[in-house]
């Protein structure tokens, strides 16, 4: 390889395009083993001690005799320093660890409760959340939000930032199923008899589909995600809302996926889509909304103009953000199922 | 209206009950799904259909897939015993 | 006089799909073969949903109302014998025996 293509590796841009791929970095991994062994053959004491005294001077019986003595309690010495982090270093660890995890949780315990005193009693008919709050929404929802439907108007725009939340966890939720239950990717090296095997029945299963269900499914499939897509998109004017029209979709992509296996929804619908999809709409909702952060969770005015309540284009920012809502959930819901059913997409 | 709504209430506490005591895994997600049902009917009666709507598509329909799903990987299924004798 | 001829048939038609509902479920607890009980639940999703489905457009009458309803018919007709089709092709695939020993059925 030429300089230019190595420095072009060692990008940032390099690697964050491989990242967001989610390819094997194969130059970058490369590279990294042989910084490891690098690494190792640097720090092993033995090899140093060895290479220190290879060149023993042959000048008389007495000197040769204190540096092999000095040799043996190197190595004794250079032992003792390789296996301490294994007996020794560990234990300490251990022990900071659980401190650690003890004073943290101790310390969010507090804070909760700190926070409790303050709140008010709890179903109290004065409470403001009772009287308030709700009058506010009924009363000043459509001219503060543009929404027809107050519930996505308090959804996405006097708690959008909650509904942020809420996406998060489902993305997050999605992680952690990935991490658990995904074998596709570390199958090359080290598979058990037993997933080999499931995976064969997997492919035995598809062989044999249904033709009624793929005809049933070929009218089907298009009418789910007409009506999801109306769902979300309709979501600030009549019931609905990202939530639940990405629910339906999800729903329309199992039912294809079912129907028509794998191959045919891998031509449109990958790993790849999935990371790219989620990622965007959730730094999209994030950008869109994340400043109110800066303004005291304030986030009402916008320079977005409300439109005239009732239009499609209308509501300021929800109809964006239903729409990056529906997509996580639609993205997750598939993602849930084809990393239960076949651990991974 | 009334006696609708209590007689949903009635099969909606007996469906969670059901849910805990039946000992077949399969029954009791079944039951789970009926048990999702009647709440989306319950959330349309108290005017809120946007949950009713997403109950009805998370409760009813890919809670339970999931569920299923599960189970044919923990091999709980009455086929899978089948298969293995084959 | 119109008013009460359309309420009268409205009334047979939702008897006679409450009627077809409560056979098929009388048809499920009293059938014991697993296809027996999965004919018997089909009733419900074709039958007794159609016979339903006509009392209310007639109750409705001409409105846009009327082609929504049809459009429920039209997906639920689409899409429950399918499910109970699936249900049923499961059950012949992975319980033979009995399958033998209670009917015919074409193994595929």
């Amino acid at each position: 390889m030429s300089k230019k293509n190595e420095k072009y590796e060692s990008t940032l841009w390099y690697r964050l395009k491989y990242w967001v791929n989610g390819e094997e970095e194969d130059g970058i991994v490369e590279k990294e083993t042989d910084k490891y062994e690098a690494h190792l053959k640097r720090v092993s004491v033995e090899d140093r001690v060895y290479r220190a005294f290879s060149e023993i001077p042959n000048d008389g019986e007495e000197e040769r005799a204190h540096y092999e003595e000095l040799r043996k309690e190197l190595l004794e010495l250079s032992k003792r320093y390789e296996t301490w982090p294994e007996k020794r270093g560990v234990k300490i660890f251990n022990r900071i660890y659980q401190v650690a995890a003890v004073i943290l949780c101790v310390f969010i315990i507090g804070i909760l409760l700190v926070t409790v005193s303050y709140l008010p009693e709890f179903g109290n008919k004065d409470n403001p959340s009772n009287n308030e709050v709700s009058e506010r929404y009924i009363e000043k929802g459509l001219e503060e939000t543009g929404a027809t439907n107050i519930v996505t108007g308090m959804i996405l725009d006097y708690r959008a930032f909650d509904t942020l939340g809420e996406s998060h966890v489902l993305f997050i939720g999605a992680c952690a199923v990935l991490i658990l239950l995904r074998v596709d990717q570390v199958k090359k090296e080290n598979t058990t008899k037993e997933e080999i095997e499931e995976a064969n029945t997997e492919e035995i299963y598809e062989k044999d589909e249904d033709t009624i269900l793929k005809k049933v499914a070929f009218f089907l499939v298009p009418t789910i995600m007409l009506f999801g897509i109306y769902v979300i998109l309709n979501g600030h004017l009549s019931p609905g809302g990202g939530f639940s029209g990405g629910a339906i979709i999800g729903a329309g992509l199992i039912l294809y996926l079912n129907a028509f296996g794998y191959k045919k929804i891998q031509r449109f619908f990958t790993y790849k889509t999935f990371s790219r999809i989620s990622i965007v709409s959730l730094l999209c909702y994030a950008c869109t909304k994340g400043y109110s952060f800066y303004t005291g969770a304030n986030h009402l005015e916008s320079i977005v103009p409300l439109g005239t309540p009732g239009a499609i284009l209308s509501g300021g920012f929800i109809l964006l953000l239903n729409i990056c809502v529906g997509m996580v959930v639609a993205c997750t819901m598939y993602a849930f199922y084809t990393l239960f059913r076949k651990g991974g997409m | 209206m009334t006696p609708f709504v209590y007689g949903l209430l009635t099969f909606l506490l007996a469906c969670a009950i059901a849910v805990s005591l039946s000992k077949d895994l399969l029954n009791s997600i079944i039951i789970f799904m009926s048990y999702s049902l009647i709440m989306s009917m319950i959330w349309i009666l108290l005017e809120s259909p946007d949950l009713a709507i997403t109950e009805a598509a998370v409760g009813a329909g890919i809670t339970s897939v999931l569920f299923f799903v599960t189970l044919r990987k923990i091999h709980a299924l009455k086929e899978e015993e089948y298969e293995q004798e084959e | 006089m119109f008013e009460w001829i359309r309420f009268g048939i409205v009334v047979l038609f939702l008897f006679g799909g409450v009627i077809a509902a409560c056979c098929a479920v009388y048809g499920v607890y009293r059938f014991h073969f697993v296809l027996n009980r999965m004919h018997a639940a089909a009733i419900i999703d074709t039958l007794a949903l159609l016979l339903v489905i006509i009392a209310l457009i007639i109750c409705s009458g001409l409105s846009f109302q009327m082609l929504k309803l049809l459009l429920v018919l039209g997906f639920l007709w689409f899409a429950s014998p399918v499910s109970s089709h699936l249900i049923s092709r499961l059950e012949v695939e992975s319980e033979q025996e009995i399958v033998r020993k209670e009917c015919e059925v074409e193994k595929r």
